[in-house]
């Protein structure tokens, strides 16, 4: 049995992805294509809400919400300016991928090589007895509890998510009905940049920060809707934990063969059961 | 021993059964029509046949030999290759090049052949090219041979879904509602057409709405409703069936 | 009817001309080294090339109508087999550059084999992971890669051909011939392939799969086949590469190499599966190479991002620098071509 700081770890982990996935399946479900760079707006994320905190002595959790809507604005016109002007599938998913380097390299211009740690927002940790929490990790977990009510408020009660589940679902028949489906896309894409923004905020004080922290955010909460099924929010929950959980308790026994275990183990998954473990359909 | 043969075919999905128990026997060189309302089932017997669908129970057999379990393109192979309802085509392509493209089954030169360019393919393969032209003449659509498929009307890409399935060396043709949205001539040319495939050699299997399309082709015909057979007989019989006038008027009218 | 089918002979005035200009590259191409033999020259090249070989395997592979995250895994698979085989078992150099190239396309058929029918998105995350775990073995596997330390490879052999020393340490011109050797076998290879009647086969999948099946085509068996050729030369190319820079690591051979593997097929157009991929892979490693030198650091990815999205947003609706070629060559010909070159049609609009 694996301490229960590794336990903690898988948590905070799962968290991240779930909160990353949450955006990807979004925007998969409506755009219907993969947003590759999903990962550089959490790393732009991250490097923004360091700013705001060092430079510019915003306290955190404004220069937190601040930062999700510049990058929301940012996945906007990206959507706008870039991704309406390409067409076909094969070249959206070239265009994204190629925006990766773009995005990194402008972080690296303003950020430097070096890392650089947030770590003085939120000192201090939660004494459980036998083991600590800090305080950065349980925020980490009780913001995408947030967020996952504040989704599930908004998909099922407001009047935004119902076109946007119109729009996931039948597309022609909801513009029939009267739902702005380029509309809904851009809201749709703005918000799940801000998420993956969002996660890089909350993430920046928990590791350090640096021009490439988006990479493997990326890749992982890939994985987590591939488990989860593509385009179930659900799905994206579950497959998040077990990737989490999965990860970081096999790499206590494993150490980084555990990645190899994980990839191994999506390879199988999707040979065996393409729409995920809980996907019914696609959309 | 049929020549094509279905034996109590049924196909699920989920509870529903768009098939059930179809048994009929196909003939060689006769052209059988399948008549019946929308949501009959037609659709999915030939999405059976041709391999698209797997059945849920019953055999499919074919010169003796069972294809229910194979793949669409072993199907084609042995010699059924279907049309689609919609015009699924090789959009971009010129017409000349969507037929060569449909024409692999023509070819008795291996792929390595092909590779090597040897005399024996380059032969072939003139032949072929030869055949191909000819099929898109006798369809009315020479004059389209260099433009791609998708600026063609309406009616010559349905011309084309012919063409292309024909390019596979059919021994049967199963053509799914090759009239859908032609008006009174052009589907007058396409029953021309079928007649003159049929009197290639070519055993035909009709999903049909239109009656008097029918009536004009078939031999013989297999009435479906709600993926039931319920009649089996000449065309001009099965006309003044109760059963066949209540399937497609309803009950109530009769 | 002559007249038509004057058309589909394979020797044809129309077709020869653009093989005459086709010709006029691969003959400047091997007398480079007759007029300069500086590093810098010779280097870009030689990556451009290796590079080159790899997206044309993509491209071969997508014509499939499957986007392969994996080339650059089938690279460390070659690099690595050809460097543990010279290095850790002493085997001669020539027949573990050989194997390289015949493990890579043995893993690929067996992986392909399973693989493969699996389509679309879920088919890149799993060479995309695929790439990934080979990373990651050849990391941790200490004892036979080094791990991120890397393998350093022993050089080719000498070579004497009577008055012909052919010393591989000297310069890079060997390694330059070398490479243009593989590019040329690639493209001869697959250029055959998108002449003949394979080709026409894979591009019916790419177009349409559905229709393709029904119409006798076996889609796992050209799928593994492309999958497979694409992993041999990816795996010569792998080799090659190892051994010109003298050390394999884990670093050089990653998810990045493949999207950028990616990048340079679909940039340099993926209607032709020789020509596209070659100007694509030269131009953008040049135009990286040419960055990095730039002062400011990270403006070199900044800027090579930005070209690649400007390529895709302004060329006409999905098509590459290549398709350019035919437009050129109408307007010196002022004359329509009527016969087309797959996906080169635009239509009338």
């Amino acid at each position: 049995m694996p301490p229960a700081g590794i336990w903690i770890d898988g948590l905070v982990q799962s968290s991240t992805y779930i909160t990353m996935a949450f955006g990807m399946v979004l925007v998969f479900s409506i755009l219907g294509i993969l947003n590759w760079t999903h990962g550089q707006y959490y790393m732009l994320g991250a490097v923004i809400v360091y700013y705001g905190v060092t430079a510019a002595g915003v306290p955190f959790p404004i220069s937190m919400l601040v930062t999700g809507l510049i990058i929301a604005g940012l996945g906007m016109l990206v959507k706008k300016v870039i991704i309406d002007r390409v067409s076909g599938d094969l070249y959206v998913g070239a265009v994204t991928l190629a925006l990766i380097f773009f995005f990194e390299g402008l972080a690296s211009m303003l950020f430097g090589m070096q890392d650089k740690g947030l770590a003085n927002v939120m000192p201090g940790s939660m004494d459980f007895g036998s083991f600590s929490v800090s305080y950065q990790k349980i925020a980490v977990v009780g913001f995408t509890l947030v967020v996952m009510i504040a989704m599930y408020i908004v998909l099922n009660r407001t009047k935004v998510g119902l076109s946007i589940r119109a729009a996931a679902q039948e597309p022609r028949a909801a513009s029939l009905y009267g739902v702005r489906v380029d509309r809904v896309s851009l809201i749709v894409m703005g918000i799940g940049c801000a998420l993956a923004a969002w996660a890089g905020c909350i993430m920046g004080p928990v590791y350090s920060i640096n021009p490439f922290i988006g990479r493997i955010p990326m890749i992982f909460s890939l994985l987590a809707i591939v488990i989860g099924g593509l385009g179930s929010l659900s799905g994206a929950i579950i497959g998040g934990l077990i990737l989490g959980f999965l990860n970081s308790v096999m790499a206590y026994y494993i150490s980084y063969y555990s990645e190899v275990v994980l990839f191994a183990l999506v390879i199988i998954l999707l040979l065996v059961r393409p729409q995920g473990l809980f996907g019914a359909a696609l959309k | 021993m049929a020549f094509l043969e279905l034996d109590d075919l049924t196909k699920l999905f989920g509870k529903l059964a768009a098939v059930e128990d179809v048994s009929f026997k196909v003939e060689q060189g006769e052209v059988l029509g399948i008549v019946g309302p929308n949501g009959s089932g037609k659709t999915t017997l030939i999405n059976l046949i041709s391999g698209y669908y797997k059945p849920t129970r019953g055999t499919i057999s074919f010169m003796g030999k069972k294809i229910s379990g194979l793949r669409p393109d072993e199907i084609a192979k042995l010699g059924v290759v279907r049309t689609f309802q919609s015009n699924v085509l090789y959009e971009k392509t010129t017409l000349v090049q969507s037929m060569l493209m449909s024409s692999r089954l023509q070819y008795k030169t291996s792929d390595i052949e092909s590779f090597m360019e040897t005399k024996k393919y380059k032969d072939e393969h003139e032949g072929v090219v030869g055949n191909a032209l000819q099929t898109l003449q006798l369809l009315d659509l020479f004059n389209e041979t260099f433009r791609p498929a998708s600026v063609l009307s309406h009616g010559y890409q349905r011309m084309l879904g012919i063409a292309l399935a024909l390019a596979a060396n059919p021994k049967v043709l199963l053509l799914d509602e090759p009239t859908t949205g032609m008006n009174y001539e052009e589907a007058q040319f396409v029953v021309e057409n079928i007649k003159r495939i049929n009197e290639q050699g070519i055993t035909v299997l009709l999903i049909e709405h239109n009656m008097k399309v029918l009536l004009n082709v078939a031999t013989r015909v297999v009435v479906l409703s709600f993926g039931n057979k319920i009649a089996d007989g000449n065309p001009h019989e099965m006309m003044n069936k109760p059963e066949v006038i209540e399937a497609y008027l309803g009950t109530e009218t009769v | 009817m002559n007249v038509w089918l004057n058309r589909f002979r394979t020797f044809d005035w129309r077709n020869t001309w653009p093989k005459v200009v086709a010709a006029v590259p691969v003959i400047i191409f091997l007398l480079i080294p007759v007029f300069t033999q500086g590093e810098i020259v010779l280097n870009m090249l030689i990556l451009s090339g290796i590079w080159a070989v790899a997206a044309m395997g993509f491209t071969l592979i997508l014509r499939t109508g499957q986007f392969s995250l994996g080339q650059a895994a089938f690279m460390a698979i070659g690099g690595y087999t050809s460097a543990i085989i010279s290095v850790v078992l002493g085997w001669p150099w020539w027949f573990a550059f050989l194997l390289s190239g015949i493990v890579s396309g043995i893993v690929a058929m067996l992986i392909g084999s399973v693989v493969l029918r699996v389509g679309g998105i879920y088919f890149s995350i799993i060479t995309l992971s695929l790439t990934e775990v080979i990373r990651i073995i050849a990391q941790q596997w200490e004892p036979v890669t080094h791990g991120s330390r890397g393998l350093i490879t022993t050089p080719p052999p000498n070579i004497d051909l009577g008055p012909l020393h052919i010393n591989f340490m000297a310069n890079s011109v060997p390694f330059y011939y070398l490479t243009l050797i593989l590019v040329a076998v690639t493209g001869l290879v697959f250029w055959q392939i998108g002449k003949t009647r394979m080709g026409g086969t894979f591009y019916a999948m790419l177009a349409n799969q559905t229709l393709a099946e029904h119409e006798g085509i076996h889609l796992m068996k050209y799928r593994v086949i492309a999958f497979t050729l694409a992993g041999v030369f990816a795996g010569f190319a792998g080799a090659i590469y190892a051994n010109y820079l003298t050390v394999i690591s884990p670093l050089i051979f990653g998810l990045w190499q493949s999207i950028q593997i990616m990048m340079m097929s679909i940039v340099g157009g993926m209607s032709s599966l020789v020509a596209g991929p070659i100007i694509g892979s030269t131009l953008l490693y040049v135009l990286g190479i040419q960055l990095a030198r730039l002062p400011i650091y990270g403006i070199a990815q900044l800027l090579y991002g930005a070209v690649v999205v400007l390529v895709l947003i302004f060329l006409p609706k999905g098509t590459g620098l290549i398709d350019l070629w035919p437009r050129i060559w109408r307007k010196i010909y002022r004359e329509v071509e009527e016969y087309e070159i797959p996906g080169e049609t635009r239509q009338e609009d």
